[in-house]
């Protein structure tokens, strides 16, 4: 990656759009297409990834000098795994309804290559500031494609929006809850946002 | 092409074949299953056919004019086709909606976005179809009662309900229908697949004509016949007989008009006997042991994902190769 | 290499210990208050702890079964049955079933279920909805069990989810066989 010299501004709007990574990386499908079936289901995983993200991006750039090359990946995914755990323990003892909801996909936040896909990529050559900053953009980059797949799945498939009803639920099409509206939308979201980006 | 220098392989010598010639044909062959329908659901089935005919054709003018900026073709009779086959495919007591959102998906979603007929990989008719069962399951799976008493019920929304013989046979029911009232249609279930007869007549009529060749829904009904009876003869408590399976649910609609489609089914005989005992395995597999009570649309599908990977294997021979 | 490795396992297990130190105690109050919550849901008014003086019992058919007594100043006035079903459309359906002294069906709560949206999920509401003979709410259930009217029984099924519905009461039925084994029905008292 050449973001060495980009000023930290940049690394922030960079993972927005950019280097959007559903959108434009196509990183992290599983949370993507598995939790979005609302807009606040999205919305909250986007934000439990990003948190996940700024944490480890810091840790792994402060420590990337003790870390020997050769045991790199294990170390991130224990440092990684930590502050999963730490997210869906607290999402267990505070927020029990969400963690009903989306109790399942917090741990695959381990294994999402987003999150190791930044720290290989980005904390390991960057310094602290630009690491957070970078864990910032991407995950917000994450949160802003998730919470608007899972916005017009809602809509389409409940005639909701974050729960409140914007028209009556049996106009809503039940497939985009399921699994097979998750790819449609997404698809579509992809080609809309790609024409934007060029145009 | 403007240019009249335009140099083309051959062979030269037109037939006469085109793609509206086609798509006419197969309209014609599907008219004895539409006065059966009409005769057993009456309005219903008129005003289900008209919208969803009409709604497929304005949604492929529309995208075509505005989305992909490209001269409209919808007098190529492929858009009237679809929404014929997707009106058969639904019950005819549907809200005028619902049949919008499904044409919308066919040609929106199952052919547009692939960049129109001959692009797309998916048969538009079935996408349409398994988007509405998904998404109004309810609906979708309510079908209007048949009486063979009362021809051309004045019924619309508000017509009797009742199950199909597959659903029957799913949630374990022991009353089914006569042999003879599924070969000639009285049964509930979508509009175009009630009459066996009725769509053999058509299919007789699209033989002559030689728009299809047998191979396809031949060997779909062959399997699933041979599927079926081999576990109807090992447990005939539990599974009904092959005769039930191949006249009932949407086998010979999807057999016959669907898996047949062009686009979407592969190039060569041998292909084409592969695709149909694929289409026939999964579609008995579904119906056996499935929670659906009906595979056909399903089974169909999945083996137009497979059609390009057949093709790709299964290459027609070169002219004087060995 | 061996050192750092061990050192950052270290530390994360030391930051892991700390926090689950930390919300233990709020897991716990948060999984019993849901669990209070639903009992009080379908259950008639009680001033006991029922989910400190649950109990198991086997039903005829040889499932095991929670039950959470309901008692109003010591006196019995009802149950929540915790059951389930495997024969869903999908996976297995929990639900937790109050019943009366007299075996009235109170209330009902589907705790888990993975039926279909808008088909078989719609249970939750479907059973309680007071529409034809949906409801199931009030109605005295006796060893037969209840069943939907396809099956020759007098309850609605939900509308295209029959193999749902047909689950759903043989949770409740299951329930009811549990809580009938009690011989608390009909005024008797004794609870264990």
């Amino acid at each position: 990656m050449e973001e060495k010299k980009m000023s930290n501004l940049k690394v922030l709007l960079n993972g927005l759009l950019k280097e959007n990574p559903t959108f434009v990386l196509l990183l992290g499908m599983c949370p993507t297409l598995g939790t979005t079936s609302s807009a606040m289901n999205g919305l909250s995983m986007g934000l439990a990834t990003t948190f996940v993200l700024i944490c480890s991006n810091i840790v792994i750039s402060a420590v990337k000098k003790l870390i020997p090359d050769l045991v790199r990946i294990p170390a991130y995914i224990v440092i990684i795994a930590t502050f999963v755990t730490v997210v869906q323990l607290c999402m267990e003892a505070y927020t029990p309804a969400l963690y009903a909801s989306l109790g399942l996909y917090i741990p695959l936040i381990v294994v999402n290559c987003i999150v190791l896909g930044r720290a290989e990529s980005f904390a390991a050559k960057n310094g602290v500031v630009a690491s957070a900053f970078d864990g910032i953009g991407i995950g917000l980059g994450f949160t802003w494609a998730l919470a608007l797949l899972g916005a017009c799945r809602e809509l389409l498939g409940s005639g909701k929006l974050f729960g409140v009803t914007l028209m009556p639920e049996e106009y809503g099409s039940l497939i985009f809850i399921l699994a097979p509206g998750a790819f449609i939308v997404l698809g579509y979201l992809i080609a809309i946002v790609n024409k934007l980006r060029k145009a | 092409m403007e240019n009249s220098l335009y140099v083309s392989p051959s062979p030269h010598i037109h037939s006469g074949d085109s793609i509206s010639k086609n798509m006419y044909g197969v309209l014609i062959a599907l008219i004895p299953a539409f006065l059966v329908s009409l005769y057993y659901f009456g309005l219903g089935a008129l005003i289900v056919t008209l919208i969803s005919v009409v709604s497929c054709v304005l949604f492929e003018y529309l995208i075509q004019k505005f989305l992909m900026k490209k001269e409209p073709t919808i007098c190529d009779g492929s858009a009237i086709l679809t929404g014929v086959l997707l009106a058969f495919n639904l019950p005819s007591n549907l809200p005028f909606w619902i049949i919008m959102i499904g044409a919308l998906a066919a040609i929106g979603i199952g052919k547009m976005t692939f960049g129109g007929l001959g692009n797309n990989i998916f048969n538009p008719a079935l996408v349409g179809r398994v988007f509405l069962l998904i998404s109004f399951p309810a609906q979708m799976t309510t079908w209007p009662l048949v009486d063979a008493t009362s021809a051309f019920p004045l019924t619309y929304t508000d017509a009797q309900t009742g199950a199909t013989v597959l659903s029957l046979l799913n949630e374990g029911v022991a009353e089914l229908p006569s042999h003879m009232d599924l070969l000639a249609g009285c049964r509930g279930g979508s509009l175009g697949e009630v009459s066996a007869i009725a769509l053999l007549l058509g299919f007789a009529y699209m033989l002559w004509k030689k728009i299809i060749t047998w191979h396809v829904p031949v060997t779909i009904i062959v399997t699933v016949f041979a599927f079926t009876g081999i576990m109807h003869l090992v447990n005939p408590a539990e599974y009904a007989s092959p005769f039930i399976h191949v006249l009932s649910g949407g086998l010979m609609l999807g057999a016959i008009f669907m898996a047949t489609d062009y686009v979407t089914s592969p190039m060569t005989k041998k292909g084409q006997i592969l695709y149909a005992v694929g289409i026939g395995l999964l579609t008995a597999i579904i119906r056996l042991f499935g929670s659906y009570p009906e595979g056909m649309s399903f089974a169909i599908l999945i083996m137009n994902a497979l059609t390009p990977l057949i093709n790709a294997y299964v290459k027609p021979k070169h002219f004087g190769e060995k | 290499m061996l050192l750092s490795l061990t050192g950052i396992c270290v530390v994360a297990g030391a930051v892991l210990a700390a926090v689950n130190n930390l919300t233990a105690g709020s897991i716990v109050a948060s999984k019993a208050a849901a669990l209070e919550t639903a009992i009080k849901a379908v259950t008639p008014e009680f001033n006991n702890k029922p989910s400190e003086e649950s109990y198991m019992v086997a039903t005829p058919e040889g499932d095991s079964l929670r039950i959470y007594p309901a008692k109003m100043d010591g006196q019995f006035v009802g149950a929540a049955v915790e059951s389930f079903s495997k024969k869903g459309f999908s996976g297995e359906i929990k639900v937790i079933v109050g019943f009366d002294t007299e075996g009235k069906l109170c209330n009902y709560s589907v705790l888990q279920h993975a039926e279909t949206p808008g088909l078989g999920a719609k249970m939750q509401e479907w059973f309680r909805t007071d529409k034809n003979k949906q409801s199931i709410i009030g109605r005295k259930l006796d060893t037969n069990g209840l069943k939907v009217t396809k099956d020759g029984g007098d309850v609605d099924a939900i509308t295209a989810a029959t193999i749902s519905s047909r689950a759903f009461l043989d949770a409740v039925n299951r329930a009811y066989s549990a809580y009938a084994g009690t011989d608390a029905v009909g005024g008797a008292t004794s609870s264990k």
